[in-house]
């Protein structure tokens, strides 16, 4: 029996699972992603070009309205504003839990994971507990005599940013951990032999080497945070809203589906790009690896 | 030492059944399988791992497949266990058609590099696992399961588990596995390469036991030749796919059938020389002027007149000193260097050829030193000449 | 041996734990919160009292979306493990050409926004009826943790040799058995460990339960954002405080499940 090289797909070649088996374990995952993922999005997109008639009216009205478009803009700066806090507040952290060992070490992992993996919801909440009129925050200002009037804290956009730093900063922190964990231990000590200063040794071999996980939780921090939409809409002014809060109120008061699906369309573009732009840079593993 | 047996091994190749009388009478029909391996190929897109290898091996026979790492070695044997299929040729076990049949219904035995034991059972259940494929009973598993662990001297390690066992003994492990539901082959793929020096030494002894206690017909991938040339019956030596030679090591070593093998199979020199004629006898002209008359048994290939052609002779075939039974040559050493049992002349010919020597009885020789000239005979019946240009 | 300690080293050391503060104490604070006998949400708390952990369990409405999120979620790490770890295996063992559009489809999760997944599904569930449904919810939900499962069985299942599944298969055993008497023991605290996070991000998923909730099939989330939204009851920081309890047995038991995990 010679046969001619038998197709892959119908039989195993032995060791790898045949092109069948494998389609039909493939199958659940992608006809969930396909039906639950991608059709709902596409359908967004099209209802966004094509209704009432085809037109990109929808469109030119995010950017021809300027409250649309101070909406755009106000999430844009938010969004950089909270991934340039995370990286100031985040990098030091990953730095020293790289450094760090045993209890301290593990002290440290848990005051980072801990937040990643408990409620969006229950984190917003507690900022605004902390940013109520009678909050921690405010009786901490008046009981040290720094004012006397209660600041107005809460439906801020200054709350927005500081509750979605805090949400947020596991992202930027285990990437960039990552980085640093994998940058072995010698290369600092060589440094130190051949002379350098600990600064030296800092900038000039610590910091580029980490910068690939500096620029992952960076990404990964911003492009979060545009589409962020639980801590905007607990915490926002409803004077100041983002591209989220916007899309939930077209749909859930004005009922404006196209508009609303354009605004989706506007976000899931950009996101994506910039998604494919910087694919090489993206590392969600780490995240996962570190987390648990 | 294991010429001996391996030559009574092929006269009584036909049988196979040798193993019979010596193993424990308890182990029924544990005889070897015959194995033919014809015009096998196994291309991945446009390279061809495996190209048209015909193996023919007897019942009860041990083969090494030999060759450097992407000579195809392994997916010969892949294809045997069923973890490769050819792209074409058949394999037949006992004259039944197995090219296509799956893995786990071969019924043959494998142990693989990385001892590959179930890290998750005990030494027991690991080696009781093939049984209970079979749907054997617990009691009766355990009873055959001890025994074979008992054949490779690891009776009473059945409860621990695996990583409390060194490698040496995971190994053991492994072929107790394999062996111990009986099959009629033993296939391993570098079963040795992940064990220190020593300890592959012994289990080479214990697999050539083993090999002789069963009567099992074994294949066994190697790049290691000494390993090669130690325990097989007979070696194929192989290189981008295709066999280069399949013989008894003695052959292999003694004569090449190419410069490829030539090479490859223990230290060889080479000189670069060109055919002046081929008659009763075979004129080689040297880069140095010299010609020398070669008896025709000298041409592993045919010579043809004219065209280059390449003298081999091993380094320890060379005697030192002038003698008339064979061509003599004058080497300006450059290194002389004390190797034990031996001692190793390098240096080289008058056209810059390097030449080696190994002359054993080393300490009556130390007054060479490097930049002397000396003179050594090559025994014409330690010559060969072979087609081609030395690489 | 200490390390040197110098002022620069005090320096990181303070900005570290103040950072760490900010990060943690937000969580912390709920939990004295939710035993103050204030009605309203003032600092300090004050006083010592169990009921608005006696108000959560009484109440039928928060019950009801408790035991909603509980069925999606178990559902949900039920069928997110169970098909992430097949798509695993097959890009892992299999013959595929699949292997960009199956980057894609767990990177899209993860990127896209999941405000837009929450508006196109809300759209497209009301028109074929799932909308409100657990089947709904928990398609959503999967979705969404597939990417954290394929990435967890990813580790676990590279770390299995291939040569073990060969050793079994050559031992007699078919691919299936192989893989459930050899790769799947060994892969099993990886699994679990997998459908706990699915289980976690499921019951604490606020942006496609708050759209997909109806006026009667509400989630815990869902509920909770309506009470943070409209009157920030203290119950709040009681239910807050239980879920973070929650996070940390889900986290003890995933770091159980990995110290005993013989792949580590």
């Amino acid at each position: 029996m010679t046969e001619a090289g038998r197709s892959h797909f119908w039989h195993s070649d032995g060791r790898r699972l045949s092109g069948l088996s494998t389609l039909l374990l493939l199958l659940p995952f992608f006809t969930i992603i396909a039906f639950v993922f991608v059709y709902p999005i596409l359908q967004l997109l099209v209802i966004s070009i094509l209704e009432p008639h085809p037109t990109l009216d929808n469109y030119a009205r995010v950017v021809e309205n300027p409250v649309h478009m101070r909406v755009l803009m106000r999430t844009l700066w938010t969004a950089m504003l909270v991934t340039a806090l995370s990286v100031v507040l985040g990098f030091p952290v990953a730095y020293y839990m790289s450094r760090a060992k045993g209890t301290v070490a593990a002290l440290v992992a848990v005051c980072v994971i801990l937040p990643l993996w408990s409620s969006v919801l229950v984190r917003t909440a507690a900022w605004s507990f902390l940013f109520q009129r009678n909050g921690l925050i405010n009786s901490a200002l008046m009981s040290l005599g720094l004012t006397s009037q209660p600041f107005k804290l809460l439906y801020t956009q200054s709350a927005v940013v500081i509750a979605m730093t805090h949400v947020l900063l596991p992202f930027m922190i285990l990437p960039i951990y990552g980085a640093l964990r994998s940058i072995p231990n010698d290369y600092g000590r060589a440094a130190a032999v051949l002379g350098a200063t600990r600064l030296r040794t800092f900038l000039e071999v610590i910091l580029p080497l980490s910068l690939p996980g500096v620029v992952s939780g960076s990404l990964l921090v911003f492009l979060t945070a545009l589409g962020f939409f639980i801590t905007p809409a607990l915490l926002g002014s409803p004077q100041e809203m983002m591209i989220s809060t916007l899309v939930s109120k077209q749909i859930r008061e004005v009922l404006d589906w196209p508009f609303a699906a354009a605004l989706v369309g506007v976000l899931t573009v950009f996101v994506t790009l910039l998604a494919i732009i910087f694919s090489k840079m993206l590392r969600f593993d780490r995240l996962m690896g570190n987390a648990s | 030492m294991g010429l001996g047996a391996r030559g009574r091994r092929i006269e009584g190749k036909t049988e196979g059944k040798r193993g019979s009388v010596n193993i424990v009478s308890a182990r029924q029909s544990a005889s070897g399988a015959s194995i033919r391996i014809s015009r096998l190929e196994k291309r991945f897109g446009a390279v061809s791992a495996v190209d048209g290898v015909d193996i023919d091996i007897a019942a009860g026979e041990f083969i090494a497949l030999l060759g450097p790492s992407g000579s195809g070695k392994t997916t010969i044997l892949m294809s045997v266990a069923g973890f490769e299929f050819p792209t074409s040729g058949t394999i037949h076990v006992d004259s039944e058609d197995l090219t296509y049949v799956p893995s786990n219904r071969r019924n043959l035995g494998m142990v693989f590099q990385n001892y590959t034991l179930f890290p998750h059972m005990s030494i027991l259940d690991n080696v009781a696992f093939p049984l209970k494929m079979r749907g054997l009973r617990t009691a009766e598993r355990h009873a055959r399961a001890e025994a074979a662990l008992a054949t490779v001297r690891l009776a009473g390690y059945g409860h621990r588990r695996p990583n409390e066992l060194s490698g040496g003994q995971q190994q053991r492990v492994a072929l107790a596995r394999a062996i111990v539901y009986q099959p009629r082959v033993l296939l391993m793929d570098e079963p040795l390469s992940a064990l220190d020096k020593n300890l592959r030494e012994d289990m080479q002894l214990e697999i050539k036991r083993l090999h002789a206690e069963l009567g099992i017909t074994v294949i066994f991938v190697t790049h290691d030749q000494s390993e090669a040339l130690t325990m097989a019956d007979r070696i194929a030596v192989l290189r981008d796919g295709k066999i280069q030679q399949i013989g008894p090591a003695r052959q292999l070593y003694e004569r090449p059938a190419n410069l490829f093998t030539a090479g490859f199979i223990g230290e060889m020199n080479f000189v670069d020389v060109r055919v002046e004629s081929v008659g009763d006898d075979v004129a080689v002209a040297l880069p140095w002027g010299e010609t020398w008359r070669l008896p025709a048994t000298a041409a592993v290939e045919p010579a043809v007149a004219g065209e280059a052609a390449v003298l081999a002779v091993r380094p320890e075939r060379l005697q030192l000193g002038v003698s008339p039974a064979g061509q003599v040559i004058a080497v300006t050493l450059s290194d002389v260097v004390y190797a034990g049992a031996a001692l190793l002349l390098i240096g080289h010919l008058p056209d810059g050829t390097e030449m080696r020597a190994r002359i054993p009885g080393a300490s009556q020789l130390s007054s060479l030193v490097p930049g002397d000239v000396a003179s050594f005979t090559i025994p014409t019946e330690a010559m060969l000449l072979y087609r081609g240009k030395r690489r | 041996m200490k390390p040197p300690t110098d002022r620069g080293s005090l320096a990181l050391g303070a900005y570290v734990y103040a950072v760490l503060a900010f990060i943690i104490v937000p969580l912390v604070i709920v939990i004295p919160m939710s035993f103050s006998q204030n009605d309203y949400l003032a600092f300090p708390p004050s006083g010592f009292t169990l009921k608005w952990y006696s108000e959560y369990f009484d109440s039928r409405q928060w019950r009801a979306a408790t035991w909603l999120s509980v069925q999606v979620a178990l559902l949900t790490a039920l069928f997110a493990s169970v098909i992430g770890t097949a798509a695993t295996y097959a890009m892992i063992r299999g013959h595929s050409r699949l292997v960009t559009a199956f980057q894609i489809a767990l990177i899209g999760p993860i990127i896209v926004p999941h405000i837009a997944l929450a508006v196109g599904l809300y759209l497209f569930f009301q028109t074929i009826g799932l909308s409100g449904t657990i089947p709904g919810f928990v398609l959503a939900h999967t979705v969404l943790t597939l990417p954290f499962v394929v990435f967890t069985m990813a580790a676990a299942l590279g770390k299995v040799d291939a040569n073990l599944e060969a050793a079994a298969m050559s031992c007699g055993a078919t691919r299936f058995q192989a893989f459930r008497l050899v790769t799947l023991p060994l892969v099993l605290p990886s699994l679990a460990s997998s459908a706990l996070f699915a289980f976690i991000i499921s019951f604490d998923e606020p942006v496609v339960s708050f759209f997909l909730s109806g006026v009667r099939q509400k989630t815990l989330p869902r509920r909770m954002f309506e009470d943070i939204e409209q009157n920030l009851t203290p119950v709040i920081p009681a239910i807050a405080t239980l879920l973070i309890m929650l996070s940390i047995l889900i986290l003890l038991g995933a770091h159980v499940l990995r110290s005993r995990s013989v792949t580590r």
